[in-house]
């Protein structure tokens, strides 16, 4: 099985706070695999660490067999990665923001239209982005993470703020998208259990528990 | 993509976003024709005597303005949240920043015009005679400005009070340019000509490989939390 993501005792300092004590984590291609543990267990460091955003104070991180802050910019090309708050931009369209991404990513906007339709946003297309509800403008964040077909998805707190129905749509999704290796942080053990096959919890910023689910 | 292709977009994206606010453009545009309008009033007939102040009162407002337009830089992104975005983006920080900068020249350029056309009533300069030159200098002056502040915005996004720290910095920072572009300014206002310039030209260029040269090598890490 090809290794799509590997830590190698991973550990991040802010000042005087541990947010990771080294992580060591192997994650498959095709695999999805939940990031869960409570508020400040290191959930969200680990995922911008994942997505070159923010770079350990030791430890290494290489992602599709490379070195993810020495070939940022060749990674980045295969990451789609939405985190806690939006990306897109307010005083855009959602076409406007996907043109502009798919653009840099070298995407056209026709990649969106499968998952326009997939997360229901076609009606809401041509719609300035600050007029969206925390829903919508979350599913339309995910198509732009989604937008140059990214071989590993990561998405930070991909269920929070969002109703049952909305979070039952991006489990269906994802649950499609086998090639593809998911990485999602969550609090919601319940829905991370629906999407992932794997369990990772951290506390205090070390990896308290690797569960299988299924 | 490439790194100027890059740069192009977000620029395109910036000014698409900054026009979609057009009461923050307004602002700084009243701002400038506000300012010459006091400077005008308040000095009156000695302006047209003065070159040294009328070039000293027409670079003062154009570094105000270029503070109000330089707090639309990072600094917004950082406040809301889409500097992730940019962070996600397969081209290297170097053409996140060039992009920030093609934003800032295209909205300091649309100030620098107004303020010209205004200063040349209301100041009495003579702009006419001088054209190349005066477009000249305040063009590199004005590129000068856009690398220093679209970096120096960048420098403080993460800090707290980043848009007081902003006009704190910019104007140290910026001082090297400044100085010699009010120095050709008053030149030209006194009648010399393109020759007389190649002094202030000069430092204008080296200030301008300086903060690009700094800008390179280290806004790789100011990009970073």
């Amino acid at each position: 099985m090809t290794v799509a993501v590997e830590t190698i005792k991973v550990s991040k300092q802010y000042g005087p706070l541990w947010a990771l004590k080294s992580v060591s984590l192997r994650i498959n291609q095709g695999e999805s695999v939940a990031i869960l543990g409570p508020n400040g267990a290191g959930k969200t460091t680990i995922m911008k660490i994942l997505a070159t955003h923010v770079s350990p104070s030791s430890g290494a991180v290489n992602i599709f067999g490379k070195n993810a802050f020495k070939h940022g910019e060749d990674i980045r090309k295969r990451i789609g990665y939405a985190a806690h708050e939006s990306f897109l931009y307010d005083e855009l369209t959602i076409e406007e923001n996907l043109s502009f991404y798919g653009k840099l990513f070298s995407a056209g906007l026709n990649s969106a239209n499968p998952i326009i339709e997939s997360l229901n946003l076609t009606r809401w297309y041509r719609t300035q982005v600050s007029q969206l509800s925390h829903g919508l403008r979350k599913r339309a964040d995910i198509t732009r993470a989604l937008i140059h077909s990214p071989d590993l998805i990561l998405l930070d707190e991909l269920f929070e703020g969002l109703d049952e129905k909305t979070c039952n749509l991006l489990v269906d999704y994802f649950r499609n998208q086998q090639s593809k290796t998911v990485v999602i942080s969550s609090h919601s053990i319940e829905w991370a259990k629906k999407l992932c096959a794997r369990g990772v919890f951290l506390d205090r910023g070390e990896i308290a528990q690797d569960v299988n689910f299924r | 993509m490439g790194f100027l292709s890059s740069a192009l977009r977000i620029a395109e994206k910036d000014l698409k976003a900054e026009f979609r606010r057009a009461y923050e453009i307004l602002s700084i545009l009243v701002f400038s024709v506000s300012s010459i309008l006091v400077c005008s009033f308040a000095w009156g007939s000695t302006l047209a005597n003065r070159a040294d102040v009328a070039a000293a009162a027409l670079w003062v407002i154009l570094f105000f303005a270029s503070v109000l337009a330089f707090t639309t830089s990072f600094t917004r992104e950082m406040d809301r949240g889409t500097l992730g975005g940019l962070k996600t983006l397969p081209c290297s920080p170097s053409a996140v920043l060039f992009g920030k900068i093609l934003y800032a020249i295209v909205l300091l350029f649309l100030v620098e015009s107004v303020l010209l056309v205004f200063s040349s009533v209301f100041l009495n300069l003579r702009l006419s005679e001088r054209l190349v030159e005066f477009w000249l200098i305040f063009f590199i002056g004005m590129v000068d400005l856009a690398f220093a502040g679209s970096f120096v915005s960048g420098l403080v996004m993460f800090s707290e009070g980043k848009t007081l720290l902003l006009s704190f910095l910019l104007f140290p920072v910026c001082m090297p340019a400044l100085i010699p572009s009010v120095l050709a300014t008053e030149k030209i206002v006194n009648g010399s000509g393109m020759v007389d310039l190649i002094p202030e030209l000069r430092l204008l260029f080296a200030f301008l490989l300086s903060i690009t040269a700094v800008a390179i090598l280290t806004f790789k890490f100011v990009l970073e939390e």
